[in-house]
């Protein structure tokens, strides 16, 4: 994790203001790939602002985002995705109508193209084409532990099983760099612990780079391998687990506000 | 001379109509972020009732053929009870068009469909009720006016006057209790930042009614002086003005009170402006308003940037 | 053929009936309210009229007007059609959906009057003596039957292949299905567009079964309608809006006493049809019920 390698992604003075509120300002970082990069920080810090910065939900005030060197701030979310960055929400935004399997398969987006023709005639191709799709989105359903729910409506799931659902869906995506918007919430302790495995395995297995925010300070100090925190929308500190639980700073944040 | 002051108070006077109705349409987006496609049903039936409550007589077709109340109130009474009367429609609309949906958190934009359902039953209903012909001002019904004042060397039409006075009268007061009361601030409130306002115990769902009942009350006004200066051409009269009022509110800018004055005084003036070998185009004059402000300026003259998703 | 309930004149009427149905649907599913249709359809008659009333080389004084010439005028209505669909898409499908319904509902409105008032498009009287290219109501229930069913079949594999899906996901959560790799822009456009030509070769079909055309054949009231028929046949699958525009238009006709109130029950299916019957009466879950039933007794 040397730092002179070319990071994955970059914000260097980055900003938003919303109205009269500076939401982020001034915040520097950079991801490695290879790296889980955690972002710390007490509630309203700016943590889900910064990741709706960088997929281009929201656009940027002040300041840059650059992936793999290239301005990727002001891009459409839909650009932004394709260039391999998938993200989860908060507050979990599945295609509430569509059942899981087809949840995932709209993950699936970008692998599912296929000629016109053989598309609408219906081809030995376009069949096999499909029967693939099926394939991959069955395999990701049974990564994530919900292969059973496929015809399920994501609608009627348990809370857990929606958050492993949008999981499942990001990683569809076949993205480079996957942001985790609190995938611990609401979760009890051995199943944070199943998580941090999780979240190791799938970074093995797809080569992955990962950007996660969460609220248990332990989960991320032995999940991650380097570790930012926000404050009032800045970054106060940022380094590996054992620089960033004894800052001072960080400290006082924790202290002041919630844990 | 005399044909530009009466051009000016032809536009300005059908302007001030348009404002009054865009208003009704602004501030039931304001509050819920829906069009409530029932505004110009409501519109017509303000016009009816005035009619009614004037002493005029149903005709010959309807269910209620040959109706008449027992009683002729003066304009200054009618107009304010046909906008109660409206008032009370609309917050009925809102009861079964609106609410079931947001107690259901449905899209939104379900709520435009069922109220466009609701304006098509309420005008229908209209119609099966009092028949379709064209319903003209019974005389004296603007007892003691004088039909026509002289201003400026012209001879102006004094209930074109009325129009102006009573809508200026209704925007006024309208502001103020906007800026004024806790009423009034409450529904601005609501209007700029519905969550934050409801975090601050500010009842949405009453100031929904609030924003209801008044724009079903600018509606009925506005539909009677309509029919007061003009007459009222039958049930549908009012559906003209309801697709028009979307051009001056997507001129004005969806959801500011003052983009809606604005709005509505631009483009009375402009179909005043039409020529009369045109006049076929004057209904036009408000879509392309609306076309050109799409492709120039999306959030109109004076409404806020808009958000593009979410 | 007199005894039937249904005879092909009315038949031809809830074919068509269906077409329109199918147009408004389209942008529905990607969660988009257009009331455009009645324009796109206007156009598709409109030009339908002129063209083979005013360019003798179609074919207009021959006893039957040719075939061919029917399917240039549906080439050309969905080329002008879409063209003006995708002009105006991209306008305004950036911005929320209400401002898309807003900007249909003026075009229908524009297009309607500046048809009104233009004595080369018809004007207040219309085009009259449009040529039949059949000569029996037969005939046309035939080809319009053809015609729907070529729509319903490219609406199936629609439905089936990732445009679909992405539609379903737009609706569902736009911005979800952005951070997806979803263009939402392009794919609410291309439904918009294959509303309008659907829309277009419709009304083609129309002018000519009815042998005049006038402007007042486009206006807001059928916006109503046809959204009804989408609204209570089903917004979720294609076989929704065809049932509801099947039974919703023959419905008038066979109800005499109900005709005169027509307005007023189309008011009443989209203003109660969102609540009892959100997603209409046609699912997909009942289609999937109905088609495995279905197969189950063809295999005894």
């Amino acid at each position: 994790m040397s730092s002179t390698a070319a990071p994955l992604l970059q914000t260097r003075n980055l900003g938003v203001r919303f109205g009269g509120l500076q939401a982020l300002e001034g915040v520097d970082l950079e991801v490695q790939p290879g790296e889980i990069f955690g972002l710390l920080g007490p509630n309203g810090a700016g943590k889900t602002t910064l990741f709706n910065l960088i997929s281009g939900v929201t656009p940027a005030s002040s300041g840059e985002v650059l992936w793999r060197g290239g301005a990727i701030h002001g891009l459409d979310p839909n650009r932004i995705a394709r260039l391999g960055i998938a993200r989860t929400f908060q507050n979990l935004r599945l295609f509430q109508s569509l059942n899981c399997r087809d949840n995932v398969l709209v993950g699936l987006h970008r692998q599912a193209r296929l000629p016109w023709s053989d598309a609408l005639l219906g081809t030995p191709r376009a069949h096999r084409h499909q029967r693939q799709l099926l394939e991959q989105a069955q395999e990701l359903l049974e990564l994530l532990e919900i292969g059973h729910l496929g015809d399920q409506q994501a609608a009627g799931l348990s809370y857990g099983d929606r958050r492993r659902l949008e999981m499942a869906r990001a990683l569809a995506n076949r993205p480079e760099l996957l942001l985790l918007d609190e995938p611990a919430a609401g979760m009890n302790p051995t199943e944070k612990e199943a998580l941090r495995h999780l979240i190791r395995s799938l970074r093995e297995r797809f080569a992955l780079t990962v950007l996660i925010i969460e609220h248990h300070v332990p989960l991320m100090l032995g999940l991650c391998d380097r570790l930012a925190v926000l404050n009032f929308g800045r970054r106060i500190a940022l380094g590996t687990p054992d620089v960033v639980r004894n800052d001072p700073a960080v400290i006082e944040a924790y202290l002041g506000g919630q844990p | 001379m005399h044909d530009l002051t009466q051009l000016l108070l032809n536009g300005l006077s059908t302007g001030a109509v348009y404002a009054l109705f865009a208003l009704g349409y602004t501030l039931v987006f304001s509050v819920l972020g829906v069009i409530n496609f029932a505004h110009g049903a409501v519109f017509t039936l303000g016009a009816y009732f005035t009619y009614f409550l004037i002493g005029g007589a149903a005709g010959a077709n309807g269910l209620l053929a040959g109706l008449q109340l027992p009683f002729a109130l003066p304009f200054w009474l009618a107009l304010p009870l046909a906008g109660l009367g409206a008032a009370a429609v609309a917050l009925l609309i809102e009861r079964t068009a609106f609410a079931p949906l947001r107690q259901r958190s449905a899209d939104p934009l379900l709520a435009l469909i069922t109220s466009l359902g609701a304006g098509v039953v309420l005008v229908n209903l209209i119609q099966l009720l009092v028949g379709a012909e064209s319903y003209a001002i019974p005389t004296g019904a603007l007892a003691g006016l004088p039909a026509a004042v002289r201003l400026g060397g012209a001879q102006v039409r004094s209930v074109q006057l009325l129009l102006l006075l009573v809508a200026t009268v209704l925007l006024s007061l309208l502001t103020l209790w906007i800026d004024g009361t806790r009423s009034g601030k409450g529904l601005r409130a609501v209007s700029e930042d519905p969550t934050t306002a409801r975090l601050l115990g500010i009842p949405s769902d009453r100031m929904i009614q609030i924003a209801f009942g008044l724009s079903g009350f600018l509606a009925g006004i506005a539909g009677g002086l309509v029919g007061l200066s003009v007459s009222i051409a039958g049930p549908y009269f009012g559906i003209g003005y309801g697709l028009k009022g979307l051009g001056v509110l997507v001129l004005g800018g969806l959801g500011s009170v003052p983009g809606a004055v604005l709005g509505g005084l631009i483009i009375g003036l402009a179909e005043a402006c039409v020529p009369a070998d045109l006049s076929g185009y004057r209904d036009v004059v408000a879509y392309g308003f609306l076309f050109v402000v799409l492709l120039v300026r999306p959030q109109g003259l004076l409404g806020r940037v808009l958000p593009s998703k979410v | 053929m007199d005894s039937l309930l249904i005879d092909a004149s009315l038949l031809q009427q809830m074919l068509i009936g269906a077409l329109l149905g199918l147009s408004v649907y389209l942008p529905l599913r990607c969660g988009q309210l257009s009331l455009a249709t009645p324009g796109f359809y206007a156009i598709g008659g409109t030009l339908a009229a002129l063209l083979s009333t005013r360019v003798p080389a179609l074919g207009g004084s021959e006893p039957v007007y040719p075939l061919p010439s029917v399917l240039l005028e549906m080439a050309l209505a969905a080329a002008l059609a879409g063209g003006l669909a995708a002009g105006i898409g991209r306008l305004v499908l950036r911005l929320r959906g209400v401002y898309l319904a807003i900007a249909t509902i003026a075009l229908v409105e524009i297009l309607r009057v500046t048809t009104l008032n233009q004595e080369s498009l018809g004007g207040a009287v219309g085009i009259f003596g449009i040529p039949q290219p059949f000569l029996d109501p037969e005939g046309y229930a035939l080809f319009t039957l053809l015609a729907l069913a070529l729509v319903c079949w490219l609406c199936d594999r629609l439905e089936r292949q990732r445009l679909g899906r992405a539609m379903e996901a737009i609706r569902d959560d736009e911005l979800a299905a952005a951070c997806q790799g979803i263009d939402t822009d392009r794919t609410k456009l291309v439904a918009f567009v294959l509303s309008a030509v659907v829309a277009a070769i419709t009304g083609v079909i129309s002018a000519h079964f009815l042998n005049s055309w006038n402007a007042r054949l486009g206006n807001f009231d059928a916006s109503i309608t046809t959204l009804a028929f989408v609204v209570f046949g089903g917004s979720r699958t294609w076989a929704g809006p065809v049932l509801g525009g099947l039974t919703l238009t023959a419905l008038p006709e066979l109800l005499r006493p109900i005709g005169d109130l027509r307005l007023i029950v189309f008011g009443l299916v989209i203003l109660v049809g969102p609540l009892l019957l959100p997603q209409g009466l046609i699912t997909p879950a009942r289609l999937r019920q109905l088609t495995r039933r279905l197969r189950r007794r063809a295999t005894p």
